[in-house]
């Protein structure tokens, strides 16, 4: 074997050997890779640019794209940094028994050329794959007929495999910037090195306090929708700063109020616990931060756009009570009393008949922002009588009339222009503009544009989900290594077998659950606005939208305790 | 009064796939009194962490009993044997075996706290053993920040603070500078002079020859036994190191 191969051999070696942590690395990469590829297929599609609303949804598969390319970087530098730590030990060893850094530097060359050529080929083989799959799932969500064949979009194919050998180049360098600044003793103790008792700081804790309350209350008492979008995104970023501080230096400081106090602490349950949470909270509080942020935007994404989807034609229903509306603005009382005649003189020459058809005058107030939410609320009680020949305040109103067509959702586009002649030919200079529209037209972009919506929703909270089990197995699986060793000590200091496993469970519950619950707290704060913002969108149905979030969490949860089995259980093998 | 008796202890290790087995311990027999101060030798992988994890209970030997104050401790359950370790043995390691993220006085408190033990109650026996052993000031440090001898002293601390019947040290100067390990070892006289009764397992002549009896352990077997009497630490040292070197020289036994 030449010399030459020894360092390709290393670098498999050292692969295989760290599989443990490798494995779920590779399989995030492999991932990213794929949902990377198959959202810039989608976006660069030529098909998509065809459809209704195509605007629309090639803006946002391109804001998928861009979404998932950044959490790309953010993933895979995260988890690389949990495999260098783990490695730093290793490394060390290899410095000490004669490797120089740059040997080192060379095996990690070797490694990261490995990892990405697996990536970018499996990934791009699954996206390959799956691409097809995903799109006749868009097409369906968007209701629209899935075109057939099977195609491989180069431009995609270019622009991940661009994308991720800059990551990957990215990372190398970042590893190997971190052993030339180490020393060997350092990379020999690297695995748990800064475990010092982290320090209270409480002006953090009073800032988080502030900002969750804060963002929690614009939550609650925004009143006009109007400002409630802007309002919205304020109290995310809120909420998001105060959960980061937080879970960093509030649970520090709960933690340490819980070791002051005594008889609570000197407990064989409370006893372990605390100190271990503090010990750990250092290093993860930051990760759980993340986690509880990324659970809450997947349960707000994936139960918003679900809701929008089922809701599409509740919304409908509400803002075309008639396939086929007409307005006039400004339209003077004189003028009125002739609509229904004009209308239903002129569908009858198409050979139609207009049914169903209601038609009133209204009022509507200068600063409303949504005509068509004032038009649903009033007009729906127009309709059922509740207000019988519904007339505002104040002159001009308008005028309305809806009205269906036998086997159709619209109406043919000559029969409104004659209509719309006739009005101005006849009641010249007795209103002031003319609208028409038909449900059929809007039922389409709606569809494409909520399905859209569903589509990213879903997609992006599968990624976000990925992340979210991937963080917490490393977490668990790197602490499972430190903890041995403590529960070791424990044990030969006389903790029973049984006991061992009662703390380690409650440990890996606490971190396990803490995020989601603190994330499930959010959302029961957010559910006030959100259904504000669902409002805009004609969504009114509170109770479908309670269904659609609780169902949501239910799955996540379900998804959430299998992996935390599966990592309990590989936590616990490890430990003992 | 005989306070512990190992009688007949046999150790095989089996690796997992069944294939080479390793034959720790022969046949090891031997008593120790009430007060005792007894030091266990023996060259490297001669078997005396073995022989020290089952009088720990913390190993199961493959045959023989232990004889704890009249109570077998190889029949004793699984769920209580934490809690007998815990109430009647006193450990202290080569390596400290302390928890980094508590602070030394809570190292110390920590099998009080796992027998369920109340603040009140740990804290009024600390302070006479922390006096003791010099370590009072550091209480509120954490084991990262002091001195290796003030680790073990902790560890010691850890070990009495139970009141256990037996202390059992394996190798416990062995991470130690000279200097640590003269301090360590001149407690454990003061120790064992208040009435504990300690067995030290060692391969340094110097620890050992602190002890009242030495035992030599050699394949897997107690293969010569020293009582020190009258003789000072000196005259010990000296019999010890030529016992060791006869051993080493391959001699016949002679007890
Ligand atoms: N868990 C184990 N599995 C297999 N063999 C072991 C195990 N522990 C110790 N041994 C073997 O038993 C023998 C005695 O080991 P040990 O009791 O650690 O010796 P000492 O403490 O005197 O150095 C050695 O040959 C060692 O390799
Ligand atoms: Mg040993």
């Amino acid at each position: 074997m030449g010399k030459g191969a020894f360092y390709p051999r290393l670098a498999v070696s050292n692969i295989r050997k760290n599989g443990k942590f490798y494995l779920p690395y590779l399989l995030t990469c492999i991932a990213t890779v794929a949902m990377f590829y198959i959202m810039a297929f989608i976006a660069s599609n030529p098909g998509l640019s065809q459809m209704q609303g195509a605007n629309t949804i090639t803006a946002m598969m391109g804001f998928g794209t861009v979404v998932i390319g950044i959490f790309a970087v953010i993933i895979l530098f995260y988890t690389n940094s949990f495999l260098i730590k783990r490695r730093k030990k290793e490394l060390g060893l290899y410095n000490i028994l004669g490797m120089e850094k740059r040997h080192i530097a060379k095996a990690m060359f070797f490694e990261t050329i490995y990892v990405t050529v697996i990536s970018l080929i499996g990934g791009l083989l699954v996206g390959i794959l799956f691409s097809k799959l995903v799109f006749m799932l868009l097409y369906r969500l968007l209701d629209f007929t899935v075109p057939l064949g099977f195609s491989i979009s180069w431009q995609a194919v270019i622009m991940t495999l661009v994308l991720f050998c800059a990551i990957f180049i990215l990372i190398l360098l970042f590893n190997l910037f971190q052993i030339k600044l180490s020393k060997p003793i350092e990379l020999l103790y690297g695995g748990n090195s800064g475990e010092r008792e982290p320090k209270t700081k409480w002006p953090l804790v009073v800032i988080g306090i502030l900002t969750l309350g804060g963002g929690y209350f614009l939550a609650l008492y925004i009143k006009s929708p109007t400002v409630a979008i802007g309002m919205f995104f304020i109290a995310v970023i809120l909420v998001i700063i105060g959960t980061y501080f937080l879970f960093t230096a509030g649970s520090i400081a709960w933690l340490k109020m819980l070791r002051r106090n005594k008889k609570y602490y000197y407990q064989p349950r409370h006893f372990s616990s605390v100190s271990g949470m503090l010990y750990r909270m250092k290093q993860n509080a930051a990760g759980l931060a993340s986690i509880c942020i990324l659970c809450t935007m997947v349960l707000v994404m994936v139960s918003t756009t679900v809701c929008m989807y089922i809701g599409v034609e509740d919304a409908l229903n509400m803002v075309y009570p008639r396939n086929v509306q007409i307005y006039l603005y400004e339209c003077q009382d004189e003028a009125y009393p002739q609509l229904t005649g004009i209308v239903e003189e002129e569908t009858a020459k198409y050979n139609l008949t207009a049914e169903d058809m209601v038609s009133f005058q209204y009022y509507q107030e200068e600063d409303d922002w949504n005509r068509s939410l004032f038009i649903g609320d009033k007009m729906a009680k127009a309709l059922t009588g509740e207000i019988p020949g519904y007339k505002g305040q104040e002159y001009p109103s308008n005028a309305y009339i809806g009205f269906n067509l036998p086997g159709s959702d619209g109406a043919p586009p000559l029969l409104l222009d004659a209509i719309r002649n006739r009005l101005t030919t006849e009641l010249a200079g007795q209103y002031d503009t003319y609208e028409s529209e038909t449900r059929g037209l809007m039922a389409d972009s709606v569809y494409s544009l909520y399905g859209g919506f569903l589509f990213l929703g879903m997609f992006l909270g599968l990624l976000f989900l990925m992340a979210t089990v991937l963080i917490i197995y490393y977490k668990q699986i790197s602490e499972g290594y430190d903890d041995k060793q403590r529960f070791e000590i424990m044990q030969k200091v006389g903790m029973s077998r049984g006991e061992t496993k009662s703390f380690v469970r409650s440990q890996i519950l606490t971190v396990f659950f803490l995020p989601l619950v603190v994330a499930v707290v959010h959302i029961v704060f957010a559910f006030k606005i959100i259904t504000k913002l669902l409002a805009m969108l004609n969504l009114t149905d509170i109770s479908l939208f309670i269904s659609c979030t609780g169902i949501t969490i239910l799955a996540f949860a379900i998804i959430y305790g299998l992996v935390y089995m599966l990592t309990a259980r590989a936590y616990y093998r490890i430990v003992s | 009064m005989t306070l512990l008796e190992v009688k007949n202890i046999k150790k095989i290790y089996s690796t997992r796939f069944g294939g080479n087995k390793v034959q720790a311990l022969t046949n090891v027999s031997f008593s120790v009194e009430q007060g005792e101060y007894i030091a266990i030798m023996g060259e490297s992988g001669s078997g005396k962490t073995t022989l020290l994890n089952i009088i720990a209970s913390l190993d199961k030997p493959s045959s023989g009993e232990v004889v704890l104050s009249g109570k077998s401790i190889v029949t004793i359950s699984e769920q209580q044997i934490s809690a007998f370790r815990r109430d009647n043995l006193g450990f202290v390691f080569q390596d400290f075996n302390l928890l980094d993220n508590f602070s030394v006085e809570d190292n110390i408190y920590l099998p009080l706290v796992l027998a369920g033990k109340s603040y009140d109650e740990m804290n009024e026996r600390i302070l006479p053993i922390t006096q003791q052993l010099g370590i009072t000031d550091i209480l509120a440090k954490f084991p990262y920040e002091v001195s290796g001898g003030q680790k073990q002293r902790t560890a010691v601390a850890r070990a009495l603070i139970t009141k256990p019947q037996l202390v059992l040290a394996d190798e416990p100067t062995g991470a130690l500078d000279s200097h640590a390990s003269d301090g360590l070892l001149r407690l454990f006289d003061e120790i064992n002079a208040a009435g504990q009764t300690i067995l030290l397992v060692t391969h340094s002549v110097k620890a050992a020859s602190h002890a009242k009896r030495i035992l030599f352990l050699r394949d897997g077997e107690v293969f010569h036994q020293l009582y020190r009497a009258s003789q000072t630490q000196e005259q010990m040292y000296q019999k010890i190191s030529d016992t060791l070197s006869v051993i080493a020289t391959g001699g016949e036994h002679h007890g």
